[in-house]
């Protein structure tokens, strides 16, 4: 299958011949497929932040390509126009870019950038609403009287609303609640699930990562360390640790079991799993 | 695009030039700068010139950095040339329609270029090599006397110190909200002047709400741990004047001195 976005070599240096050079990303290819979640992973200053960055053309790469559907995005004017509304990017703290007197204006300035019509932007303002899980009577409220929670929804809003085949959410959990960010990922998960987009989640938290990615690539000082299944890359825990990242809890007290010589069956990275597992494990000793 | 502003930027490094004093460094921009207006032949400008050169290969700061830095000014330096070179006096050399050019303009539009160039990349190197924290430092000691005529010095340093301390916070957060809302499509620089200054709007609003709740995080975290104002506080790195900055100070005060007397014989 071809992937819908790809990243060809990729490699950024920030401010290049000064003493503040710096590598950012590193020789990167990734691919991207249609329908896929992706989970990107890396501790602070990995590059993960500059990554995402280049899929929707914002910034340059130093080296490397990057391909929507085959083609450079950078080759016209055109080209990146495309990529910005079919490469949808939440930015970490998304809430800090809200402008709009009301929340409904601020949903609407990307469709509108987009120059669609007025009754078609008015469907993706609802729409994109419904998804982002912001309720319709806030959106004729100012986006500044709203809770931190609420504001992240409008922002995501903001970004749904221009219907991305690709959308990248920076650590779209930062900072909330264990509610908020359940819920919030449900709806992130929701419009995955109705329009069949990719999704990339940038998070250093292996939990989420753990629970909802198909994939995962890892990276380590701006190169990709693993690209791989969840399955695979949480198998490989003391090279994570190396990295400084941990792995999920339920890997540790997995291996901690395994240790003590309990069997248990398959991979274990989720609560769900290792109930799972647990309950075979118990099952087949009642049979026995 | 921001990140290209080297406007009161520091490159660390550990070269004679940065360990002077910043009073030291203060003092020799003001002897400098006037130095630069004192001078008015070219044997003035080239002594001006060799000591600039001789504090950049010092501070060992490449010379593409600080040409970097003058490229914003390239508009004011030709705007002053040309209008310099319009309205010289003295042997006409060439003239067309109403303008007149003269050996008088030339000269004084080859100057006065020189004179701007030479005047920034002077104060770069005051900015380059030197911290904020001690270029502030360094002003409050300097103005200190001040406080006798009950100016508030060490506060107008300390505004000063976070203003400088916030310039680039804020040109990060701008750079930010840009790439987020051209990740919306949104576009600023295309479109007439009103559109332009439409396009402003959804990075002025956020940037402003960002700035007055960063001041205001700012100001608590600073009442938290009991500031209150420059009564009775104690520095943790005393400055002191070492051997080089009266050395320093010595020469600033001999090229000055140099380029009156040169002048003055109107050499």
């Amino acid at each position: 299958m071809e992937p819908i976005l790809r990243t060809e070599n990729l490699t950024h240096v920030y401010s290049p011949g000064t003493p503040f050079e710096l590598t950012a990303v590193r020789n990167a290819s990734i691919d991207i497929y249609k329908g896929e979640i992706l989970g990107v992973i890396g501790h602070t200053g990995s590059g993960k932040s500059t990554l995402i960055q280049h899929l929707n053309a914002l910034v340059k790469p130093t080296s490397g390509r990057v391909l929507l559907d085959g083609r450079d995005i950078f080759e016209s004017k055109k080209s990146i126009r495309e990529a910005r509304s079919r490469v949808g990017l939440v930015f970490q703290y998304p809430e800090y870019q809200l402008f709009e007197e009301t929340v409904r204006k601020d949903i609407s300035f990307g469709p509108r950038n987009m120059k669609l019509s007025e009754e078609e932007i008015e469907r993706r303002v609802l729409e994109a609403a419904h998804f982002a899980g912001v309720e319709e009577e806030l959106l004729d409220r100012s986006p500044f009287e709203l809770s931190g929670g609420q504001k992240r929804r409008v922002a995501i809003a903001g970004v749904i609303a221009m219907m991305p085949e690709v959308l990248v959410l920076d650590e779209p959990m930062a900072g909330l609640d264990p509610e908020g960010c359940r819920s919030i990922m449900e709806n992130i998960l929701s419009y995955h699930d109705s329009t069949g987009a990719a999704i990339v989640i940038v998070t250093h938290s292996m939990e989420e990562a753990a629970r909802h990615a198909d994939r995962m690539v890892v990276l380590d000082h701006g190169s990709v360390a693993m690209d791989a299944s969840p399955e695979e890359v949480f198998s490989r825990g003391p090279e994570l640790r190396a990295m400084g990242l941990a792995t999920p809890v339920m890997t540790d007290v997995a291996e901690k079991l395994r240790k003590l010589g309990v069997r248990l069956p398959g991979t274990v990275y989720t609560v769900e799993q290792m109930t799972a597992a647990l309950m075979a494990l118990e099952r087949g000793r009642s049979r026995a | 695009m921001l990140k290209d502003i080297t406007l009161g930027q520091y490159f660390p490094g550990s070269t004679v030039v940065h360990r002077l004093d910043p009073r030291t460094k203060i003092l020799l921009v003001v002897i400098y700068i006037a130095a630069l207006f004192t001078a008015n032949s070219a044997a003035g400008y080239l002594i001006a010139f060799f000591c600039l050169a001789g504090a950049i290969a010092l501070s060992k700061i490449r010379l593409s950095v600080m040409l970097k830095g003058l490229k914003p000014l390239i508009f004011i330096i030709l705007l002053t040339s040309i209008l310099n070179l319009l309205y010289g006096t003295g042997e006409v050399l060439a003239e067309f329609w109403i303008f007149r050019i003269t050996d008088g303009g030339v000269r004084n539009a080859v100057f006065m270029a020189l004179r701007i160039i030479m005047l920034v990349m002077g104060t770069f190197m005051l900015t380059y090599t030197t911290s904020p924290i001690m270029l502030t430092y360094g002003l409050e000691l300097l103005m200190s006397p001040l406080k006798k005529l009950k100016v508030p010095v060490h506060e107008l340093a300390m505004m000063m110190s976070m203003a400088l301390r916030l310039i680039p916070t804020l040109i990060e957060e701008t750079d930010k909200i840009m790439s987020a809302q051209k990740a919306r499509g949104a576009e600023f620089d295309t479109g007439n002047l009103i559109e332009k200054a439409r396009a402003m709007l959804p990075i002025l609003v956020p940037l402003f709400l960002s700035a007055f709740r960063r001041a205001d995080e700012l100001a608590t975290a600073m009442e938290a741990r009991c500031y209150h104002g420059g009564d009775g506080r104690t520095r943790l790195n005393v400055l002191r004047l070492a051997a080089r900055d009266y050395t320093a100070l010595t020469l600033g005060v001999l090229v000055l001195a140099g380029i009156i007397v040169l002048k003055r014989f109107g050499i």
